[in-house]
């Protein structure tokens, strides 16, 4: 199946953003400088760099949990605001609720939402079904191999119906098998469910396999390097041996290489 | 790592004693018998004194410590949250964390009498620092990310400090409290020493005045109990609690 | 500047007892209470009260660091040890030190002796469990690599497990240090006839209050400064540490 036509209207756009880090001890650091981009609804976007990049940081910025400072950011046409759940985001380190069980972490946005409990307890369970945590409802986080609480992190972000998905490396933490595998669910779920994702990593296989656009940024101070299509079938189980694959991992590697130089 | 059972090393402590007092090498005034010790406990126990004794300093360091408790998680929370609290509290905190406050229990007594209110008000000035300090770097510590996450799901700003900061510094918090516990019931019955009366510091310090050396280790060993199930209580209050934390049991001070 | 806020209090303090919102009797002026330490200090009885105190103070805790890290180094260092009194030390620990005040009094009297043998008993534990626990964290690796170096077993505890339980131990003699101060006050408030929680009684029996808030005074930040001044002296042992 090949990937989706994103409307013509735009759903994220970023113009010309920058960003300064002022932290209360030492220098201050310019994380962003002058970036621009655009993404369409249920575009699959991958924002991809070096560490320490600042992909991370514009991530951030569009989720609302930093302030806009130069530039502007605007979603469906409006300034960016305050976090919420139309833009929901999922963090390498799951930031799953510890003292809460899976059930009552996928409860939350649902409850935050006003729904009456019996809704919540309907559609946390959809989610916790959806992503294969049945059996694990009543588990707390500490109970749960990495991948599990990725899934469940998962899981409370979507419960609530985002608009738009902002992950931030979200399977950097686990270990490559795990990896492999989320990967494979994540897609699934997306193609299931179009949603725009913006999907942050450093790891350039990923990236070409995930997205349908890939936007390369440079070392610090980020910007955006290139803007990549993939263009690839992603209903071939064998897509790791395609060569369109290999092609366009090499074509995007070679545009990171310099970049990851740079930042070591 | 082998240990033995405590009962066992105890058990051996406690023989060791019992030989040791029966052997002639001190005088049954440096070290009464076992024995005799614990007979008196008995005595006491049956007389009612030892309930009394125990429960006064037991209500007083208790009543304290929960006053301390209350006091200290709010203004650490207070603290955290406003600048004033911030700009005035901090350098109290620090500079009165590493004093020896029972060097001012003379001026506790000369402000509120020889009254169980002064020995209350002495265990809450002490027990309320530890509790302030774990509480500031609790709340100071929630990850951002925690936040951040609650925020995307809906939470509004002031619903935060219910809803994620008291549960992610609950931990550490109880931390203070386990540290403030053995405070509380040791500015006690020092308190009690001074100030005499009821309850077992009192109690002590009498028996040491009428050289009844029995009696003296009797108070020794029926604080040393309390103190040991106080703790035990506390960690299994711990657990309850905590029943989510990935490190369940109490922490190594103990 | 950080401490501002104490200054503040401090002028707080003069104003309510000048302008008569508070009753010099219960709190007198801070003025007053300075001049009276002065005065201690000139007419000698704070110097030699304050020596007999922290002679004591200083004797008691020299020892118990000794013994403590010791005991706690050979209790991480050979399991039979461990085995044995590892448990002593931990149902031991919860037990309220100034418990033991009576008993040494019962000993030793009213005199030095019976507070060096409380603050050594009573600070015993913090530093043998911070021993304990700093060897114990001493990585295998490091140790197996010095092994493989050449280093004897008696070489490698000295060289390796020493070295890497010291700023655990480093922080438990800080503990040590305040319950030094806690348990000296005690015992000299309860059960002396000299040294500066002794003066603090005698002055306030006598009802010379202004004395008596000057001693407590200078006893609550001399507490403070030494809790500083060791932070300082230490800084060095614990710069390695991540």
């Amino acid at each position: 199946m090949f990937d989706s036509r994103p409307d013509s209207v735009k759903q994220i756009v970023v113009e010309g953003v920058s960003h300064t880090y002022r932290p209360a001890r030492g220098r201050e650091v310019l994380a962003l400088e002058d970036v621009s981009l655009e993404i369409a609804p249920r575009e699959f976007v991958a924002l991809l760099g070096p560490s320490g990049c600042g992909k991370s940081t514009l991530l951030y910025l569009i989720g609302g949990f930093l302030p806009v400072e130069k530039g502007a950011i605007r979603i469906e046409g409006r300034p960016v605001g305050a976090p919420g759940p139309d833009r929901g985001i999922v963090f390498q380190h799951f930031a799953l609720f510890p003292w809460k069980t899976v059930r009552a972490n996928i409860r939350y946005g649902l409850e935050k939402m006003g729904l009456p409990r019996d809704e919540q307890e309907r559609r946390a369970q959809a989610q916790i079904e959806m992503v294969g945590l049945e059996g694990f409802e009543d588990s707390y986080p500490s109970q749960l191999s990495g991948g599990m609480k990725q899934r469940a992190a998962l899981a409370r972000t979507l419960a609530v119906d985002p608009k738009m998905l902002l992950m931030d490396e979200p399977f950097g933490a686990l270990d490559a098998q795990t990896r492999g595998l989320m990967q494979a669910e994540l897609l699934a779920i997306w193609q299931r469910r179009p949603t725009t994702v913006l999907f942050v990593t450093h790891d350039v296989q990923e990236a070409v396999l995930l997205a349908q656009r890939v936007a390369v940024m440079s070392a610090r101070p980020g910007k955006i390097k290139a803007l990549v299509e993939t263009r690839l079938d992603r209903s071939d189980p064998h897509i790791f041996r395609s060569p369109a694959f290999a092609e366009k991992v090499d074509e995007i590697w070679n545009l990171v290489r310099d970049e990851a130089i740079k930042s070591q | 790592m082998l240990r033995l059972a405590p009962w066992i090393s105890l058990l051996a402590l406690a023989a060791a004693w019992e030989i040791f007092a029966r052997s002639g090498a001190v005088t049954p005034f440096m070290l009464p018998r076992l024995s005799v010790v614990l007979e008196r406990i008995g005595a006491d126990a049956a007389s009612g004194e030892l309930w009394q004794n125990l429960g006064m300093t037991l209500y007083r360091s208790l009543l304290g410590f929960m006053i301390a408790t209350t006091i200290g998680i709010l203004l650490g929370f207070a603290v955290t949250q406003n600048r004033f609290a911030r700009w005035l509290l901090d350098p109290l905190v620090s500079v009165g964390f590493p004093m020896p406050k029972i060097a001012f229990l003379p001026i506790i007594t000369l402000w509120l009498g020889f009254h169980d209110l002064s020995k209350i008000s002495m265990v809450v000035f002490d027990a309320v620092f530890p509790v302030v300090t774990a509480t500031i770097a609790a709340t100071a510590g929630v990850e951002r990310h925690l936040l951040w996450s609650a925020r995307n799901l809906g939470a509004r700003p002031r619903e935060l400090l219910r809803e994620v900061v008291f549960p992610a510094a609950l931990p550490q918090i109880m931390t203070g409290l386990q540290v403030a516990l053995p405070i509380a019931l040791i500015v006690c019955i020092v308190a009690e020493m001074k100030m005499g009366g009821i309850g077992l510091g009192g109690a002590m310090i009498t028996a040491s005045r009428f050289a009844d050396s029995p009696g003296v280790f009797a108070g020794i060993l029926e604080i040393a109990i309390a103190g040991y199930v106080l703790v035990k209580l506390m960690a299994l209050l711990r657990r309850r609690l905590l029943a989510w934390h990935p490190e369940a049991e109490a922490p190594a001070t103990v | 500047m950080k401490y501002l806020p104490l200054l503040l209090l401090a002028l707080l303090w003069e104003a309510i007892v000048r302008f008569g919102l508070v009753s010099p009797d219960l709190l007198p002026s801070l003025s007053d209470v300075l001049s009276a330490a002065w005065k201690l200090a000139r007419e000698g009885d704070l110097w030699g009260n304050g020596l007999a105190s922290l002679a004591r103070g200083g004797a008691g805790l020299a020892l118990a660091v000794v013994a403590g890290a010791v005991l706690g180094i050979l209790m991480a260092w050979w399991r039979s040890v461990d085995a044995f009194v590892g448990p002593l030390v931990e149902a031991l620990y919860p037990m309220p030190k100034s418990a033991l005040i009576p008993v040494t009094v019962l000993w030793l009297g009213f005199g030095d002796g019976s507070k060096i043998l409380l603050i050594f008993l009573g600070c015993m534990l913090p530093v043998t469990l911070a021993a304990y626990n700093g060897a114990r964290s001493c990585e295998q690796a490091l140790v197996w690599s010095a092994r493989s170096l050449g280093a004897s077993r008696l070489r490698v505890l000295w060289d390796v497990v020493v070295p890497s339980a010291l700023p655990e131990l480093v922080n438990g003699v800080r503990t040590a240090l305040a319950l030094t101060f806690v348990l000296l006050v005690s015992s000299e408030l309860i059960v002396a006839r000299s040294g500066l929680g002794y003066l603090i009684g005698f002055l306030g029996e006598g009802g010379v209050y202004d004395a008596m808030f000057a001693v407590v005074l200078v006893v609550a930040f001399l507490g403070f400064f030494a809790d500083r001044l060791y932070q300082r002296a230490t800084r060095r042992v614990l710069a390695w540490r991540e």
